[in-house]
């Protein structure tokens, strides 16, 4: 049923263009695509839902597999029965008592390890599939040198006070949550939720992306943003966004305020997304490079993520290395 | 193949393998050569992020009654496998075995959370299946 | 968005199938409307008031820090709640009077911490609402808070958070949601109004016109108040054209005033972040 036509939207206008033209003679190969899976209820292709970034592929290509993109039937059965395999949790610690690896929780207790059981299926050896190897690009020499830079100017400052420490310690921005979105180590889920001429974009530690699907460009002078600003629109079944405007501070992989991202999300079954992106940056990679990996869909809502009103982890680093500095100057 | 995260259905540990992302290295909070073991009865229950934080009232041999804070992981996987704030009563009787903070308060990473008879928090055993 | 409140009542006298007129029925009010024929809250809201700074009626007032002058004084206000005064026991007005005394330390908002419900709607920053057919989902300008409205939702709040867990239904044309999982850490405004944990907040959404909504928030709390008490204020639409929400990551700001008291002794707070 077609949202009301009392408010201008260009998708919900677009949708009942398309619906009409899928019913008449096939338009030229090159003419905006109509979607040809579901439709929301105003006519945009549903991807919404809440998804599972984690798959069984690796990010960087093993260099055995050299330009291969895809796995063998052999090979991919292997990793799907390692994939299906049941496993237990594992409450026994596995790491040497007394070390630094030993001092943590155990993410099974809080049925955060093994990507909680979702892992998406994969016939890819990579993540990564350009370039043709499936590593990310060696980094320009001018992001070596911001990263030596920023080194600089806060070495021996990091346990100062909180502003040089990570971003993560300081609950500001959790790097698997920016676009492009790739799987991390836990509560690695993403929410896509749409209305009419928008679709938000949140990962589960992360904030949300409002973005609208009206086509519009990106502005020329944009605020830098944590998260950039993000623009979109549809192609046929595919959700298109662009998104730049960074903040420098984010450095994410070492990239530079240039740093402009493209993603697609197109649906390819009830319960899969199949997301590619292309990462570019002059600044810090002398070509672009992308990939692609399905994300599933679980039959889950994501809790609220609040990060600084519980972050006693930050009083908690400071205070400690303020004892540790009374201790040492006692010791003298 | 729609995850369906009511059901604990768990997958090979082989695959991708999940480096531990802390929120933060642990070790700058902890003492790795400050082991403790705790039993005490639960005071409070703070299932948040960007840690859960349990609070336990631990009676020293003389009668001394200490509050330790017990630092957890983000318990949104938690929530999505029904887990809620009743998950752990306050009263129940808990053992905590982690490490203590570097400043030597009475906060610590809980390396493994059990209840008193020996049955790890939040799941029955230690086999989880449909 | 890209449209105009005069290219809208174009559109709606143009293409206006479902809509409401006032033809037939003299009291309904014009406003957008969902494919189910509900009103459609999608756009971009904002609250024009000084609630933020106090609920209740207000004469004007000192900054909480003398230096910063008249720029941060408190404006008066007429105040939004129904009846003048918030119902408090008399302990909880004192708790009131005691967080009002302690603000400067206290007050969540100054940790960058989420406004929770109601705050976050008052609260002087747009916020933009996004509705399908199934739910609604609103994204705040502060802290980057979000909140999902389970429409016909009836499951409890598994955990307790800051904006709360909020199940909604429509009565007419009223979007009626039923908040309950508060942490009790959020405030109710800069005056040091507060609720608890036990807090159930009902919230109310009307449309009042194409750009304007009545917003009602009915707050019980049996530990806190000796009744049920309502503010009520319009929410006005944002009609900037190709208007978006920045982003407000407010936690830089906060961080010298939650953990300045831990800074290594003999160090300050490095200037030269301040340009970032």
């Amino acid at each position: 049923m077609k949202h009301s036509m009392t408010r201008l939207h260009r998708s919900s206008i677009a949708g009942a263009v398309a619906c009409v033209l899928a019913a008449a003679a096939t338009l030229p190969a090159a003419a905006q695509t109509s979607p040809t899976g579901p439709l929301t209820a105003w006519g945009d292709p549903d991807i919404a839902g809440v998804y599972a970034l984690y798959t069984t592929a690796p990010l960087e290509r093993p260099e055995q597999f050299g330009e291969r993109e895809f796995l063998t039937d052999d090979e991919f059965a292997e990793i799907e029965r390692r994939r299906l395999e049941p496993r237990e949790f594992n409450f026994e610690s596995d790491t040497e008592p007394g070390t630094a690896g030993d001092v943590h929780y155990n993410l099974d207790q809080f049925a955060l390890g093994a990507n909680e059981g979702v892992n998406s299926p994969n016939r890819r050896t990579s993540i990564v599939t350009m370039p043709a190897n499936g590593r990310i690009p060696a980094a320009l020499p001018q992001a070596a040198a911001r990263r030596e830079a920023a080194t600089a100017r806060t070495r021996g400052r990091q346990f100062d006070g909180p502003e040089f420490r990570s971003l993560t310690e300081r609950c500001i921005v959790w790097s698997q949550t920016l676009p492009p979105l790739l799987p991390g180590g836990y509560n690695s889920n993403l929410q896509i939720f749409q209305s009419p001429g928008y679709v938000l974009i949140q990962g589960e530690m992360g904030d949300p992306r409002v973005i609208p699907t009206d086509g519009r460009a990106l502005p020329e002078n944009l605020l830098p943003q944590w998260n950039g600003t993000s623009v979109g629109h549809w192609e046929g079944d595919t959700l298109v966004v662009e998104t730049a405007g960074f903040r420098p501070e984010n450095a994410w992989r070492g990239s530079s305020d240039q740093l402009r991202v493209t993603e697609r999300f197109t649906r390819v079954d009830e319960d899969t997304i199949e997301y590619a992106f292309t990462v570019v940056d002059p600044e810090t990679w002398a070509e672009p490079w992308g990939g692609v990996f399905p994300i599933t869909e679980m039959d889950s809502v994501l809790f609220e993520y609040a990060c600084t009103e519980g972050n006693y982890g930050m009083a908690n680093i400071l205070s400690g290395e303020r004892a540790r500095e009374r201790e040492a100057a006692a010791g003298q | 193949m729609r995850i369906v995260t009511r059901a604990l259905i768990v997958v090979g540990s082989v695959l991708a393998a999940a480096a531990v992302q802390a929120h933060h290295a642990f070790a700058t909070e902890f003492d790795a050569g400050k082991p403790v073991a705790l039993r005490g009865k639960v005071t409070k229950v703070e299932l948040i992020n960007p840690h859960s934080w349990i609070h336990i009232e631990v009676v020293g041999e003389d009668g001394t009654a200490t509050v330790w804070m017990i630092e957890g992981g983000s318990p949104n996987a938690l929530v999505r496998r029904g887990i809620t704030r009743d998950s752990i009563p306050v009263g129940a009787e808990l053992i905590v075995n982690g490490y203590q903070a570097r400043d030597g308060t009475n906060r610590a990473v809980g390396r493994d959370l059990l209840f008193a008879d020996g049955r790890p928090l939040f799941f029955e055993g230690t086999r989880v299946s449909e | 968005m890209r449209i105009s409140t005069a290219g809208f009542v174009l559109v709606a006298a143009v293409f206006c199938g479902a809509c409401a007129s006032d033809e037939a029925d003299g009291d309904t009010v014009e406003f957008p409307r969902a494919a189910g024929g509900q009103p459609d809250l999608s756009g971009v809201w904002q609250a024009i008031n000084t609630a933020h700074w106090n609920l209740e009626p207000h004469v004007p007032g000192y900054p909480v820090l003398l230096d910063l002058g008249a720029q941060f004084a408190v404006p008066p206000g007429p105040g939004v709640v129904d009846g003048g005064e918030i119902p408090y026991l008399p302990e909880a007005r004192a708790e009131r009077d005691r967080r009002f005394a302690n603000r400067l330390t206290e007050d969540p908002e100054g940790k960058c911490y989420l406004g929770g419900v109601p705050r976050s709607t008052y609260m002087p920053y747009p916020f933009q609402i996004l509705q399908n057919e199934d739910d609604i989902l609103i994204v705040y300008q502060f802290a980057t808070g979000t909140r999902r409205l389970f429409v016909d939702g009836t499951d409890p709040a598994p955990l307790d958070s800051w904006m709360g867990w909020s199940n909604a239904h429509w009565e007419g044309d009223t979007l009626v949601v039923e908040v309950t999982g508060f942490n009790g850490q959020t405030w109710l405004d800069r005056a040091g109004n507060y609720a608890s944990a036990g807090a159930k907040v009902t919230e109310r959404y009307t449309p009042l016109g194409p750009d304007h909504l009545q917003y009602e928030a009915t707050i019980e709390d049996a530990s806190v108040y000796s009744r049920p008490w309502t503010i009520r204020m319009p929410l006005y639409r944002i009609v900037d054209e190709d208007f978006r929400l920045l982003e407000f990551k407010c936690e830089p700001f906060a961080e010298e005033k939650v953990y300045g008291h831990l800074r290594k002794p003999g160090t300050e707070f490095p200037e030269e972040v301040r340009s970032q």
